[in-house]
């Protein structure tokens, strides 16, 4: 109940119109802080629902697989330049943020990766470095503005969070690989 | 007590009984004395400071105040900190895992001489009046090339030293399966990580940006950058000063005064979170810097104030321990417990006043990581007081506690109850020179003294002729200072060489019986790494692209002095 709590404490904190105005406000922010929080508060959330609906996540996602897929399907969305921009401009688009992130994305990423095998999670942190070493080299090269409500220097810094990012998953990949926990465990 | 502990090797056990060996002792020793010489001479030219800004002292041309001011940074955050805090975690890694390995112990040696290297090419400068650029060089302030030279040595030494610690923890953990690292290792493990992860934005800032700038290969620097990847280190340095004071906090404290160890996951859960986000709170050192734009500033104070709850965790559990301690001695009532408390142990008591100072010295952190508050005394004698209050009480004054037992310790000696009355006076001297001297610098920052600036009556201008009784107040805190620095380091050479020959031990308290078994995800080292490096790359991505976009084009060197 405190992990549900905390998760919806979050959530209705970013959704609180100056806090997400703030966030809105820079496009690194807005993509590479406020989502991946709202996925964060459903991952939270997710306790609850898994503790009161056993039987619905063991039928649906037995394996894991139905899960991270539908969290790979609205985290692919979310990337797209035009999303963001409509998220900004039209309200129902906004109101499907603050839902999908944390209820499709947060709560399937959690049920699924308890279930995932350790291939089947490395091949997911392997497809997202893949795809923000793609959205990186994206937003840093184009010199045309792809979001109408944020500048093209915004998309350059964002392009580069998308590379930190990717290098920090990478780091994590040679650690997973390199490093043998059965000798220290 | 701690499972790790339960099943040690016989190796450990016999470090453990027989205390250090005489390698390892003498790495520790010899970093112990590299500190405390430095003490001596830092603490010199503090006095002379504080001597000049109390208008008393005009120093020579051919030792300015600036030369001065630069010399005493140095050898004080930067040697008297480092050397201390390597020894003593070598000195605990060697207790706590069973003695270093042949190729650590070479590890050590190599570092310490890079290190030893470095800073002569760092002194050299100094002294031919060639580098009065402060401790933390500001570009576009230039010094000779061979000052960054030094650092560039010293920043390779700290490295080897890390990756000593690593290769040690990383052994005693193939040969302790499923165990949980030594808490005093532990702590070790974390400071060491954020030293390569804090120098190499130093490393990065110096050897790609001001070496070629110095050097003339490139005509500008971008200022802002530069500062920026100071402060990256800055902060971080500063906090592993005070994270080494927190590890004898929890660990050794407790045992001096007879009670037990802290919660050991709650523990183990300051020292992760203060790796994870310790490097990012670097920014609240530019609130005032322009070219940062607000709502940036505005998103940093959140990642300052972050570190400031295992701060205040720490502060919760360390009361928590003593009352528990005092009770089980038969202390009684709400404040009546104190009385049980070893006041006449210097091992106790330095620490102790260590920590009641980062009360208020955590206080004006807070109010200078706030923008509008930090508008007031940005650059003042404020700042000054600030960190003598958290350097110069919190993290010394537990360094000097630590040094009555690990100096005795090392050289296989023991502490008199003379020497120990000597430590109490020194302490009691210490504190008593630093509360005038931080309170004095608090007001008169309060008031607008600038900090880092020769003593002047500007012209006799009457506003700023009040300043000078509180200057005069600090140089009255410098002298006694420099009296407790005498006693100091009198004691601990005496502890070294002369005191008499006997056990001493190495104080680890143990857990509380019956404590609950701590989870193992505590220590995935590997996993706290990537999140503290996903932090930072959040936190810095969007300033550092912007300041390299948007660059101006650049300053020349200047030599301002």
């Amino acid at each position: 109940m405190n992990q549900f709590l905390f998760g919806l404490v979050l959530l209705i904190g970013l959704m609180l119109p100056p806090v997400a105005r703030l966030m809105e406000s820079v496009m690194i922010i807005h993509m590479h802080m406020q989502m991946p929080m709202l996925v964060i508060a459903g991952f939270f959330m997710a306790h609850l629902f898994l503790q009161r609906y056993p039987q619905f996540f063991n039928k649906y996602n037995q394996n894991g697989v139905p899960g991270i897929l539908l969290f790979t399907i609205i985290m692919a969305y979310w990337l797209l330049p035009r999303t963001m921009d409509e998220a900004l401009t039209i309200e129902t688009v906004e109101i499907f943020k603050f839902v999908s992130l944390p209820f499709l994305a947060g709560v399937p990423l959690r049920d699924s990766w308890r279930r995932l095998s350790k291939t089947w999670k490395n091949n997911v942190i392997t497809l997202f470095t893949v795809v923000f070493l793609g959205m990186g080299w994206l937003y840093i090269q184009s010199n045309d503005q792809l979001c109408n409500n944020y500048l093209v220097i915004d998309q350059v810094i964002l392009g580069w969070g998308f590379i930190t990012m990717a290098i920090c998953m990478v780091i994590y990949l040679i650690y997973i690989f390199a490093v043998d926990p059965s000798q220290y465990e | 007590m701690q499972p790790a502990l339960k099943t040690t090797s016989i190796k450990q056990k016999t470090t453990q009984v027989l205390g250090i060996s005489l390698e390892d002792a003498r790495i520790s020793k010899s970093y112990l004395s590299v500190a405390f010489i430095a003490l001596l001479l830092g603490g010199l030219l503090g006095l002379l400071q504080g001597l000049n800004r109390a208008g008393v002292l005009q120093l020579p041309p051919w030792l300015n105040y600036y030369q001065v001011l630069t010399a005493h940074g140095i050898l004080l955050v930067v040697v008297l900190s480092a050397f201390f805090t390597i020894g003593y975690f070598y000195a605990g890694l060697s207790h706590t895992l069973g003695g270093l390995l042949p190729k650590v112990r070479k590890m050590a040696w190599i570092g310490f001489w890079m290190k030893i290297f470095g800073f002569v090419l760092v002194v050299i400068p100094i002294l031919r009046n060639e580098a009065s650029v402060m401790y933390t060089f500001y570009p576009p302030m230039a010094a000779s090339p061979m000052f960054y030279f030094g650092l560039v040595f010293i920043v390779l030494g700290v490295w080897m030293l890390s990756f000593g610690a690593f290769t040690q923890v990383a052994n005693w953990r193939r040969n302790h399966k499923g165990e949980h690292l030594p808490i005093l290792a532990f702590f070790a493990t974390g400071v060491f990580v954020l030293l390569v992860g804090a120098t190499a934005f130093v490393a990065v800032e110096v050897i790609f940006m001001i070496i070629p700038w110095t050097l003339g290969w490139v005509d500008g620097i971008n200022v802002l950058l530069a500062r920026t990847l100071f402060w990256a280190f800055g902060h971080t340095a500063v906090n592993i000063w005070y994270l080494t004071a927190v590890s004898a906090w929890y660990v050794v404290v407790p045992k001096i005064i007879g009670g037990t160890r802290w919660n050991d996951l709650l523990t183990r859960m300051v020292v992760i979170p203060l790796v994870i986000m310790n490097i990012t709170g670097g920014f609240h050192h530019q609130i005032i810097d322009p070219g940062i734009s607000e709502s940036i500033k505005y998103m940093h104070v959140f990642m300052s104030l972050a570190i400031g709850f295992p701060s205040l965790m720490t502060a919760y559990a360390m009361f928590r321990v003593f009352e528990r301690t005092a009770r089980a001695k038969g202390g009684k009532g709400l404040v009546g417990w104190y009385k049980k408390m070893p006041w006449g142990d210097v091992r106790f008591l330095a620490p102790f006043i260590a920590m009641v100072a980062f009360i208020p010295a955590g206080a004006g952190g807070i109010v200078q990581s706030t923008n509008q508050l930090d508008q007031v005394v940005h650059n003042t004698m404020w700042v000054v007081g600030h960190f003598h209050l958290t350097l110069g009480m919190s993290v010394v004054m537990t360094f000097f506690g630590i040094s009555y037992w690990l100096v005795p310790y090392l050289s296989k000696r023991v502490l008199t109850p003379a020497m120990n009355r000597l430590g109490v006076i020194q302490t009691v001297i210490w504190t008593i020179g630093m509360v005038i001297m931080a309170i004095s610098m608090h007001i008169v920052g309060l008031f607008g003294s600038p900090r880092r600036t020769s003593f002047t009556t500007y012209g006799d201008f009457a506003e700023k002729l009040g300043w000078n009784p509180y200057m005069a107040l600090v140089g009255i805190g410098a002298t006694l200072l420099l009296l407790a620095v005498i006693l100091q380091v009198y004691a601990v050479f005496n502890l070294m060489f002369f005191a008499p020959k006997g056990t001493t031990e190495f104080p680890i308290a143990e857990e509380e019986a019956g404590a609950e078994k701590t989870p193992y995800w505590t220590e995935r080292w590997g996993i706290w790494v990537v999140l503290m490096l996903l932090v930072v790359s959040m936190a810095y991505v969007l300033p550092i692209v912007d300041m390299i976009l948007n660059a101006p084009p650049g300053s020349p060197p200047f030599k301002t002095w």
